[in-house]
């Protein structure tokens, strides 16, 4: 097991504290990752996002175990079949509390503000019988992640996927939005999927 | 009706030839359940006096099961044992998977007491319908592999045997017990007890399956308990494809693995003795303990081409980088070898580690230094076979440096005369603490294995390097692994199998009603009979201490504060600050009747 660069570091900071700032995250959970290689960086089990230290951030192969696993997130497969099943490079899992309120209702969250539905469109919500580090999410979410930069678990939260920490991020952030959006329709008595953008409905 | 114990007892004294059936009352199960909690008990009505010498026929020795052992919960193949250890001098329960608690079990009977000496050498043997106390003339001597190879021959080849080696006849203080010539009862000096005792060997051979109250409900908490071990990437993952060998990495990755007597926190070569070498160059195939889901156990091959049980992850540290030894195949001929003789192999790294230092700083020459492995083969069978320097280096680090004066002990890495295993408290600042208070000297696991929480973030995480909260932390840690240790159940399946999880499996078996909170309070009254054993023998806060080394030579801008822990886990445990129980305290656990 290696220690982790500095530079890598201070990334993770970044992005774990903007997402903890933001409301994305609650105080300890969620997990992030980065495909480096052949190999992946992801935050440690139990972690705090908003408070990464060098130490928080676990190098693991992304074909076989190492000892990394003993300290990496337990959302760890999910991770790597991500990987292994789409050309995303970064991960960002977050408990968004609005998306996982919608989840409840929606089979799919469709967002109506400008802003998600041209960057994120439809978000398909899936729905698993064990609903957190679960072989059959293994197998299921990244089938949905080829073709969607986002995906909502069913009264868990979301994963992005991108290029990059910051892109899966900002689909994380622009989802939750777009939720509070949605909330704030139904707060007033009306029903959001009267404002759905009609290009939303052609299937952008 | 008993449900999980049998109630039965078997008081065996090998001096007069006598076996005793006792049967015992069902409210000792309920206030110290078995294994550890039995063993502590049974010392305070055998001993006497209490402070009898280690090595004396008077000191008892009892070899327990727990009202979890032998039936399909987790790891529940485990046995205790419990003397006064001639290498501490403290009242010792050592501890040992493997399948000769469940063997013990099915015999019929909870625990084994064993006392007196006999005038020869002998060995005991255990069925369903009789004990017998053999001749073991053609025994002595021999290995623990071939004592347990001639035995189970003799017997059956599901038969279970402890044997000592050579070190346990040869009276050397940390000699081990070996289980079925693989697993063992590790720490503390047993085997030396044993060989005082003259007794060779242990077999037992039963079938008899301990009785269940409500077998649907305890398929149904079992679910709960290997669904945990299920989804947690320790237990499995990390163990099952690693072995422990994936600690070496873990910790050293925290910094926290000592290096050359705990002299520094580098190591050039780390990576060929860590989990992928393990795997890579040396393992044949996985092992497990009766019982077992989890899987960690490993059968590997050594530079003489040996196949043999180990090494685990102590193992590999104590007589790799705490050596300055590299060499994986190496060490797992020394493990191989010091199993042969019956030797723990962390105290004998320990000893050896110290002899190592004192060479290199000129304050006494054992003729052996960093990195010299070679050597240390030879030294393994002078120490067991009671040999030339064997014979000082036999005592114990603590003894030795004693001996040799002041300046020594400032840097022999012992805590009540028991060696350290691989975690440098300087880095684990909880780990200080265990190592400071367990009743049994510098262990790990009985000390509370705070690494669970600080580095593995079990159940939570908390800051390693943080002191305020850990005094508390360990002690409500040592609570419940001495309820662990009396079930009894593993450490490891602990990482994922709360207490929650063990109250409802024992509740099930027992048909007793348990919580986490009850259990603990179990737990807590057994940790408050063993400070109380030992403060009879002598021992004080004096006692719960670190090695000068350790407290005076930083590792970076880790140091500890250990008065400042110490006083905070003796107010949470309801001592007072010479560390001494409170009248109060042993009122509300009820011990004040049995002592």
């Amino acid at each position: 097991m290696k220690k982790i660069e500095k530079n890598i570091v201070e990334y993770f900071q970044k992005i774990g504290w903007a997402a903890y700032v933001a409301g994305l995250q609650d105080t300890h959970s969620g997990n992030m990752s980065m495909r480096i290689g052949s190999r992946m960086l992801i935050t440690r089990r139990g972690s705090m996002l908003g408070f990464l230290n060098g130490h928080d951030i676990i190098e693991l192969s992304l074909e076989k175990n190492d000892s990394g696993i003993s300290l990496a997130s337990s959302e760890v497969g999910i991770h790597r079949a991500i990987y292994k099943e789409t050309n995303g490079l970064a991960i960002v899992h977050a408990h968004l509390i609005n998306a996982v309120i919608l989840s409840f209702i929606y089979k799919e969250i469709v967002p109506i503000d400008v802003e998600a539905s041209y960057t994120i469109k439809k978000v398909p919500v899936l729905s698993f019988e064990l609903g957190s580090g679960s072989k059959e999410m293994e197998e299921e979410i990244p089938k949905f992640l080829k073709n969607n930069k986002i995906v909502v678990i069913k009264g868990h939260g979301a994963i992005g996927l991108g290029e990059t920490l910051e892109e899966a991020l900002f689909y994380n952030s622009v989802l939750e939005n777009s939720c509070k959006i949605i909330m704030g329709i139904h707060s007033l008595g009306k029903n959001p999927e009267e404002f759905t953008p009609k290009e939303i409905n052609r299937g952008w | 009706m008993f449900y999980g114990s049998w109630g039965r007892i078997l008081e065996i004294d090998i001096n007069k030839k006598t076996i005793r059936v006792i049967e015992l009352p069902e409210n000792i199960y309920d206030w110290f359940l078995g294994g550890r909690g039995l063993g502590a008990y049974f010392y305070t009505q055998y001993a006497r006096p209490w402070d009898l010498p280690p090595l004396s026929a008077e000191n008892p020795l009892i070899i327990a099961t727990g009202p979890l052992t032998g039936t399909s919960a987790p790891t529940s193949g485990r046995a205790t044992m419990t003397a006064r250890s001639p290498l501490t001098k403290t009242i010792f329960t050592s501890n040992s998977g493997g399948l000769f608690g469940a063997r013990l079990k099915f015999t019929g009977y909870d625990a084994v007491i064993i006392l007196g000496k006999s005038a020869k050498p002998i060995y005991i043997s255990i069925n369903e319908k009789e004990i017998k106390i053999e001749d073991a003339a053609s025994l002595w001597g021999k290995s623990t592999t071939d004592t347990t190879q001639k035995l189970k021959e003799q017997y059956t080849k599901t038969a279970s045997v402890l044997s000592i080696g050579p070190a346990g006849e040869n009276g050397v203080l940390f000699a081990s017990v070996i289980a079925d010539g693989a697993r063992g009862f590790g720490r503390g000096g047993l085997g030396a007890v044993w060989g005082s005792k003259n007794l060779k060997a242990l077999v037992v051979n039963g079938r008899k399956k301990p009785r269940i109250k409500a077998k649907d409900k305890l398929r149904s908490v079992l679910y709960e308990a290997h669904k945990a071990i299920k989804q947690n990437p320790v237990t499995s993952q990390a163990l099952p494809e690693l072995g422990t060998s994936f600690i070496m990495d873990v910790a050293y990755f925290e910094g926290a693995l000592p290096i050359k007597n705990f002299s520094t926190n580098q190591f050039i070569g780390i990576e060929r003795v860590g989990s992928a070498a393990l795997q890579n160059e040396i393992m044949e195939r996985k092992t497990s303990c009766w019982g077992c889901p989890i899987f960690c156990g490993r059968l590997s091959r050594d530079s003489d081409g040996n196949i043999s049980e180990g090494p685990e992850f102590e193992t590999i540290w104590a007589l790799g980088p705490n050596l300055g030894i590299n060499t994986l195949p190496l060490i797992q001929k020394l493990n191989r070898l010091s199993n042969e003789y019956g030797l723990d192999t962390i105290s004998l790294g320990g000893v050896i580690a110290f002899a190592m230092e004192a060479t290199e700083k000129g304050i006494r020459d054992f003729g052996v230094r960093f990195g010299e492995g070679e050597k240390i083969v030879d030294l393994i069978k002078k120490i067991a076979e009671n040999r030339g320097i064997g014979q000082e280096l036999k005592t114990g680090t603590a003894n030795l440096a004693h001996k040799i004066g002041k300046e020594a002990e400032y840097f022999a890495i012992n805590v009540k005369g028991m060696e350290f295993t691989g975690y440098d408290p300087r880095m684990i600042k909880g780990m200080a603490v265990c190592y400071a208070t367990s009743n049994r000297g510098a262990c790990h696991l009985q000390g509370g294995y705070s690494v669970g929480p600080e580095i593995f973030g079990l159940p939570r995480r908390i800051d390693p390097k943080q002191q305020i909260g850990k005094g508390t932390l360990v002690a409500k840690r040592q609570n419940d692994s001495a309820a662990e240790d009396s079930l009894i159940v593993c450490r490891f399946a602990g990482m994922s199998v709360l207490m929650e999880n063990w109250s409802r499996i024992l509740s099930a078996v027992t048909g007793k009603a348990y919580s986490a909170q009850t259990l603990s309070i179990i737990g807590e009254r057994i940790y408050n009979l063993e400070k109380i054993i030992n403060m009879k023998l002598g021992f004080s806060r004096k006692d719960d201490s670190l090695p000068p080394k350790l407290i005076e030579e930083h590792l970076g801008e880790e140091k500890i504060d250990l008065d400042t822990m110490l006083n905070e886990y003796y107010e949470f445990r309801g001592w007072n600050r010479k560390g001494i129980p409170t009248g109060t305290k042993l009122k509300e656990l009820g011990l004040e009747e049995i002592l």
